[in-house]
């Protein structure tokens, strides 16, 4: 199925170069380029062959010089999946990326883009409604990038406070070393 | 505005008002949880509801990510918290076929068993709950003494009430005795006279019927759109459970009804038949119960795992038939000892983007139980 | 913010007018529904035993393999570090020192050798999740649920166990020795 998909993009949908990468273990999954999504949703959505009718996730993944945008559709109708990838790439450590948003394709899409923006840091645009939706309005920073580091102070209030933090028990090896002629013998659980 | 100076009632101009905005706030008892909806209204028709969440949101995604594959099942029972056994199921389908692990018979039967006995006590809550929501005392407690027995037979399994970390990868962790599956069985008997009662109690009341027939209604292009699934899509007419389309565990050998919603009481879509096809789907799964417990086999409880799980390389999306709607796992994976992204796909999140479209028009008290009809736990919409 | 049109804001619901046959039909369809519903909550009135559990006076018997307190036998413990590495959320804290060569000998009840002396046993029990990984990865079943299920205390650092203290060595009577 994921062969006829690609021609059938390729032919309905110029300039997207729809490839197929498939995958022993696990699902396979077909990458398009990000400025041709809108057109190929709505090819695949009104197509009579595949009729995908429902969206069910937008997901990103954040690699080092990329965010992969996973696009997973279903077809109701004939029983069948798909999995579609865009590679955005990265210009800066902290800079988002932008793609077209799909809402006027499937409304589920709503949610789904606005979850993705506040995790991953990926800019809808055309979306009605654009804001964060599971942290609050003024949080600083996309929580799910590998390189997040969570902010020490917000709104007045301390991020990982010194007094919860149980330091004297993560690092009482560090005392047992220093009694012990070689701190080597010395084995603890605590990783940084 | 009213004119003083009027001496009759024909001269007076009607008042003009304006909308106000009410915080539905995020402690409310018909809310299912800490969930905001900002509605807009002139006091009883609601012009607009705008729901607002993120009170919940505790970021599992990322915590998983430094955990090992056995250490992320206490966190994902934590997520829907009252449907546990079948968020463990599907993140346990996921890895399994990852790794092309086999699962041995009588793992699957005590999973099929424990998933339905899951799915009775979900749509128990949801009876109980519902039914207090719009007024109704008494069903509430009813409910909550027939899910006492479910949960007290789960603390024997598994040794918590709620939260199991029971479904292991490869099989699940304690095994079940002959005692254990005859209380299930004499559980079975009573709970479906019960329900015969409670259906009647409830389902067959003027006023209920009054409170929720033609209210809330999903079209079949509106659940299509929005991706709705599970108790949602079948009460809109729409024929789909993914126990019978993409069976996965022992549901291909095992018989049983998919129910629809017909419109019974009203058009097709209300908040009625959300609430026959729960209730109805409960005495489905207390038949696929009765065909487990006769058909359970000896043999080991947990497959051939490795003692350190290193799932291979790629990417898979899984989903099953969780009492809520469809759970999905996206699992990206780079080789290595923790999962590279882990998302999760949860059905109350993209129902409740439905609630924006269904409010215009509805009065507040008819937006209370649209809210109550698509069953929301708010652990599973923020994760 | 802008005010929507409010006489387009009608409700879905039409209202149909009342005739004195709709109002007879309705009182008829309000005494049906009172007098099922009531048939049916009327037999929990009396009919019905009372299930509660009058707590303090009687305490409930958890079963036996419930999850709640952890216990370790610091006795048999060979600090292999499994149970804080299987914890997913990092709550036992452990440090050990390695026994000289020429020191005496100890084993385990089990017969396993214990080539490392144990310094620091530490568990949060603020921070466990009461999952019961510990348990299962621990090779010589030193660390063990108990059925403790009362042991709220007034502030949050009293709720962090140093297992290798006397007084809560002396629960191993208790626990362990049946």
């Amino acid at each position: 199925m994921h062969k006829e998909i690609v021609e059938f993009l390729n032919a309905q949908v110029p300039g997207c170069e729809a490839t197929l990468v498939e995958a022993e273990v696990g699902d396979s999954t077909i990458f398009i380029q990000p400025s041709h999504i809108k057109a190929a949703s709505l090819a695949l959505r009104d197509s009579e062959k595949f009729q995908m009718n429902v969206l069910q996730v937008i997901t990103g993944c954040d690699y080092e010089d990329r965010i992969e945008v996973s696009y997973i559709l279903a077809s109701f109708i004939f029983n069948t999946e798909l999995i579609l990838k865009v590679k955005l790439p990265k210009t800066d450590k902290d800079a988002t990326v932008q793609i077209d948003s799909i809402v006027e394709v499937w409304t589920a899409a709503d949610f789904q883009e606005r979850e993705c923006y506040d995790m991953i840091g990926v800019v809808f645009d055309g979306h009605p409604d654009f804001r964060r939706i599971l942290c609050p309005e003024d949080w600083k920073g996309y929580p799910l990038r590998k390189d997040y580091v969570v902010e020490e102070v917000y709104n007045g209030m301390v991020v990982n406070p010194e007094n919860k933090m149980n330091h004297e028990d993560h690092y009482f090896y560090k005392k047992i070393q220093e009694e012990q002629e070689d701190p080597k013998k010395v084995t603890f659980s605590w990783k940084d | 505005m009213i004119d003083l100076q009027a001496e009759t009632p024909e001269k007076t101009e009607k008042i003009k008002s304006d909308l106000l905005t009410v915080n539905m706030g995020p402690q409310h008892p018909a809310t299912h949880g800490v969930l905001r909806v900002e509605i807009k209204t002139d006091s009883e028709i609601v012009a607009e509801a705008t729901p607002y969440l993120g009170y919940l949101h505790r970021c599992m995604e990322k915590h998983s990510e430094n955990l090992d594959y056995r250490g992320v099942i206490p966190f994902v029972d934590r997520m829907d918290y009252l449907g546990s056994m079948s968020m463990e199921w599907g993140y346990a389908l996921t890895i399994e076929k990852m790794l092309g692990t086999e699962v041995p018979r009588r793992a699957e039967y005590i999973r099929t068993i424990v998933g339905e006995l899951q799915r009775v006590a979900s749509h128990l809550m949801f009876f109980g709950t519902y039914a207090i929501d719009l007024g109704a005392f008494s069903p509430f407690l009813y409910a909550f003494q027939d899910r006492e027995d479910i949960l007290r037979i789960f603390e024997e399994l598994s040794g918590a009430r709620l939260l199991y970390n029971y479904i292991w990868i490869g099989g699940v962790w304690n095994d079940i005795n002959d005692d254990q599956l005859r209380r299930i069985a004499k559980f079975c008997d009573t709970m479906e006279e019960n329900l015969k009662k409670y259906h009647t109690l409830v389902g067959g009341n003027a006023i209920f019927i009054g409170r929720t027939a033609n209210v809330g209604v999903i079209s079949e292009e509106m659940a299509y759109r929005y991706g709705a699934t599970g108790p949602v899509l079948r009460g809109s007419g729409i024929d789909w459970d993914l126990r019978k389309k993409r069976p996965y565990g022992l549901y291909e050998e095992l018989d049983f009804d998919v129910i629809v919603g017909k419109g019974e009481k009203g058009q097709v879509g209300d908040c009625w038949d959300r609430y026959q096809v729960r209730v109805l789907e409960m005495f489905e799964s207390i038949k696929i119960i009765r065909q487990c417990l006769d058909g359970i086999e000896e043999g080991p409880i947990i497959g051939k795992v490795p003692k350190i799980i290193k799932v291979p390389a790629g990417e898979i999306y899984m989903r099953t038939e969780c009492p809520r709607g469809e759970l999905g796992y996206h699992l990206i994976s780079d080789g290595g000892k923790t999962p590279y992204r882990l998302k999760v796909k949860s059905s109350c999140f993209t129902h409740v983007s439905m609630l924006g479209e269904m409010a215009p028009g509805q009065m507040i008290a008819d937006f209370v139980a649209s809210i109550g009809s698509i069953d929301i736990v708010l652990g599973e919409v923020d994760r | 913010m802008n005010a929507k049109d409010l006489s387009t804001l009608a409700p879905l619901r039409e209202e149909e007018p009342l005739t004195f046959g709709k109002w007879l039909k309705n009182i008829w369809t309000a005494a049906r529904t009172v007098t099922k519903g009531m048939g049916i909550t009327f037999k929990y009135v009396y009919g019905v035993k009372p299930v509660t559990i009058e707590y303090p006076e009687v305490r409930e018997e958890l079963p036996a393999n419930s999850r709640s307190r952890l216990f370790n036998d610091v006795d048999n413990c060979i600090s292999c570090m499994q149970c804080a590495n299987a914890c997913p959320v990092d709550c036992i804290y452990i440090t050990a020192v390695r026994r000289d060569k020429d020191a005496p000998k100890i084993k385990t009840d089990g017969g396993t050798a214990i080539k490392l002396d144990l310094k620091q046993y530490t568990i949060d029990t603020a921070l466990c999740c009461y999952c019961g990984l510990c348990t299962a990865a621990c090779p010589t079943e030193c660390i063990t649920h108990t059925t403790d299920y009362e042991f709220s205390q007034y502030t949050v650092t009293e709720m962090k166990y140093d297992y290798l203290a006397p007084d809560i060595r002396a629960w191993k009577h208790r626990i362990v020795d049946k």
